[in-house]
């Protein structure tokens, strides 16, 4: 693979060293089987998506005996559908990859018991809340608004399956920490920083659906209180609710940063500001939950309007993201003599299912992102809100642009790509025939390897030796809830010059 | 820049331009403060006799109730041009009330009462969908805006 020169001040990295095989190859079985998890979750998920698109049509396919053996009314099979897609099949795929990818970026060990014993909470959370999922006692949708009541069971699987996400938080944050104390004054590696700082956006995002679960909606269906407001509930679950669409789209982004420049033959336009972006996004993802509730009666409208004006503001890291990563493939494609306002596209390596899903994958989220802007505006949201715009919206969301991407990435990942790539095909035929033309992988990662971030990027080693806004991030991560970065030494994190952010 | 812009779009909302769906859309409503209620006493409130009522000043006020899977009244006769503030709630679950065709579109939520103000400038029959989920019969919670010429 040709990468065009990096023009660099800084000195080159090292690359880190798990020269451990066993290791590396018992943290890559962890992530397995978090991703074919995720996967088979989808796979069922997916199946019910035609059945509900029929029926938009005016074929009613719920009263044939074989689907209505499965499927009580259409709306078990959408709340099955909204769940396993959308909850279940992100949740796992992202705590597979997001805690593969900083443990190798960063070269550090893992305790690989824990990360066992998070899968199997995960996993067992899951089939709890499978149960009334399948017997139709929890056919509230994925959103499970109350006073609609579902059985405890739902709640109580729901709760300890998006519970055990905030160990794999725990469990990377600490892979980070302890890396920042055996590496003081260095800068963190893009990757291990990207995926770091979308951990720490998703525990402070998940605290609302965790709080509404736990402590209003449990206690609620197993008769221990009378009553659950409606509306603070509501709330509570959008806090998370739309936090969660980062959660969903920042590991994309971070391959769309990362490796597909690499791949394309190129580098990242400007490294200072992929970690700018993640940084807003850790800052801003949580505080526009109520776009959600324009619709609803008696919330402030000075808080709606303030909700608003910030899901504009976090518009922004996502058009930085388009532009620059765009601009990166244009500058690898015209690199490798691609020319012409659109003849250097032809230039970009097509062929590959690692770079063309996710490459399609930004496409659809153009049309998403544009959509979203839309979705936004209080003006807008009257004409559209729950009406077939949104689910158009987040199909092309986190149902295009999530989903293509992970499924791209899982060549990376797993063995056996013929088996995603029936469920791949369902959906997406380009990639179905990219992926049944294609040679068996037997791993992917030994043909086209996952780059390393000092393979990516210019950042160079030491903080001090970095450029000002590399040193400016660094911190922010620090920052939070490690009270000012203590447990990170204050020393390592403290810019070396400019704003002293953190101060012990 | 982005200050102007917050202060247009507040003064928007509080304009009724966009309605902010707070307290009782100027009103007084027996039974509601603050835009609440006790969803399990209706009684106590106008929402007893759902419908259209005109008050002794001449405005309007139609309240109706959502609840599974119908809403009440099932077609709201209003008149043409006139100011009508509609108060919405819920008796039961989470309920939507959009009149296809325009931009309103409020959630109906047992305990609350959405309260707005709107103008109905052409006779002829609306549709009235419920669009939040709210059980097995949610596909069939149809109603109707009915506006009427009226007698001189
Ligand atoms: C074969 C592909 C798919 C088809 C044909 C499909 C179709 C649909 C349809 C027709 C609806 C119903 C909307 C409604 O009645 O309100 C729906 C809902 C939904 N879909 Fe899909 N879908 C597909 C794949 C996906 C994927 C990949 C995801 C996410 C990763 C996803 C996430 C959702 C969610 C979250 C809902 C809303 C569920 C709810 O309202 O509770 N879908 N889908
Ligand atoms: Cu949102
Ligand atoms: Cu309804």
């Amino acid at each position: 693979m040709t990468t065009s020169p990096i023009h660099s001040p800084h000195a080159a990295r090292e690359t880190p060293v798990i020269s451990d095989a066993a290791y590396l190859a018992s943290l890559k079985k962890v992530t397995q089987y978090y991703i074919v998890t995720a996967f088979l979750a989808l796979f069922i998920g997916v199946l019910i998506g035609p059945l509900q698109a029929l029926n938009y049509g005016g074929i009613n396919v719920y009263d044939t005996p074989i689907i209505k053996g499965l499927l009580k009314s259409y709306y078990q099979g959408l709340s099955l559908h909204g769940v396993l897609n959308a909850l279940v099949f992100t949740q796992f795929f992202i705590s597979g990859f997001l805690l593969y990818l900083p443990a190798r970026d960063l070269g550090m060990r893992i305790n690989m018991k824990f990360a066992w014993f998070t899968y199997a909470l995960m996993t067992a959370g899951l089939l709890v809340a499978a149960v009334p999922l399948l017997t139709n006692d929890a056919t509230l949708l994925y959103t499970f608004y109350p006073p609609m009541e579902g059985s405890p069971l739902f709640y109580i699987g729901a709760a300890v399956m998006v519970g055990s996400s905030l160990l794999v938080v725990g469990q990377v944050v600490n892979m980070w920490i302890r890396w920042k104390r055996a590496n003081p004054g260095r800068v963190t590696p893009l990757v291990a920083f990207m995926s770091v700082a979308t951990w720490m956006m998703w525990a402070v995002a998940s605290l609302g659906i965790v709080t509404e679960v736990v402590f209003l909606l449990i206690p609620w269906s197993l008769g221990w209180v009378a009553g659950v407001d409606p509306l603070i509930s509501k709330t509570l679950f959008w806090w998370t609710g739309h936090a969660i669409v980062y959660f969903w789209v920042l590991p994309a982004y971070i391959a769309w940063y990362a490796f597909l420049p690499n791949h394309a033959g190129g580098r990242i336009v400007s490294e200072p500001l992929v970690r700018l972006t993640f940084v807003m996004f850790l800052l801003n993802s949580t505080p526009v939950g109520l776009h959600h509730q324009y619709a609803d009666p008696n919330i402030s409208v000075t808080w709606k309007t303030m909700h608003m004006f910030l899901t504009f503001l976090i518009a922004i890291p996502s058009l930085l993201t388009a532009f620059s990563v765009a601009a990166s493939l244009e500058d690898a494609a015209r690199a490798r003599g691609g020319r012409g306002l659109f003849g250097w596209m032809f230039k970009l390596p097509w062929g590959k299912p690692t770079f063309s899903a996710p490459v399609l994958a930004m496409i659809s989220f153009i049309l998403g992102g544009a959509g979203g802007v839309v979705n936004a505006s209080s003006a807008f949201a009257p004409v559209i809100h729950n009406t077939a715009w949104i689910p158009g919206h987040f199909h092309i969301t986190v149902g295009t642009a999530t989903t293509l991407t992970f499924m791209g990435i899982s060549f990376w990942l797993i063995q056996i790509p013929q088996v995603l790539t029936a469920i791949g095909g369902v959906m997406y035929f380009y990639v179905l025939f990219r992926m049944l033309l294609s040679k068996r992988v037997d791993d992917g990662e030994v043909t086209t390897p996952i780059p390393y971030s000092e393979v990516i990027s210019p950042a160079g080693q030491d903080l001090a030796g970095s450029s000002a806004l590399v040193r400016f991030t660094e911190p922010l991560l620090a920052l939070w809830g490690m009270g000012c970065g203590a447990a990170a030494g204050a020393d390592d994190v403290r810019p070396s010059a400019g704003p002293p952010v953190c101060q012990r | 820049m982005a200050l102007f812009l917050f202060v247009t779009v507040l003064a928007s909302f509080s304009s009724g331009t966009y309605p902010s769906l707070t307290g009782e859309g100027g009103h007084h409503i027996t039974g509601v403060k603050n835009g609440r209620l006790n969803p399990k006493n209706f009684a106590a409130t106008p929402f007893a006799t759902p419908g259209l009522r005109q008050n002794a000043d001449g405005t309007y006020e139609a309240f109706v109730v959502a609840k599974a899977f119908q809403f009440e009244p099932a077609v709201l006769k209003v008149p043409v041009g006139q100011p009508i503030t509609i108060h919405v709630t819920s008796a039961d679950v989470l309920h939507g009330y959009f009149i296809e065709g325009t931009n309103i579109n409020t959630t109906a939520i047992p305990g609350q009462v959405s309260s707005f103000t709107t103008t109905f400038r052409r006779p002829g029959t609306l549709n009235v969908v419920c669009n939040e989920y709210c059980g097995t019969g949610h596909h069939n919670m149809l109603g109707g805006v009915k506006v009427e010429v009226q007698e001189p």
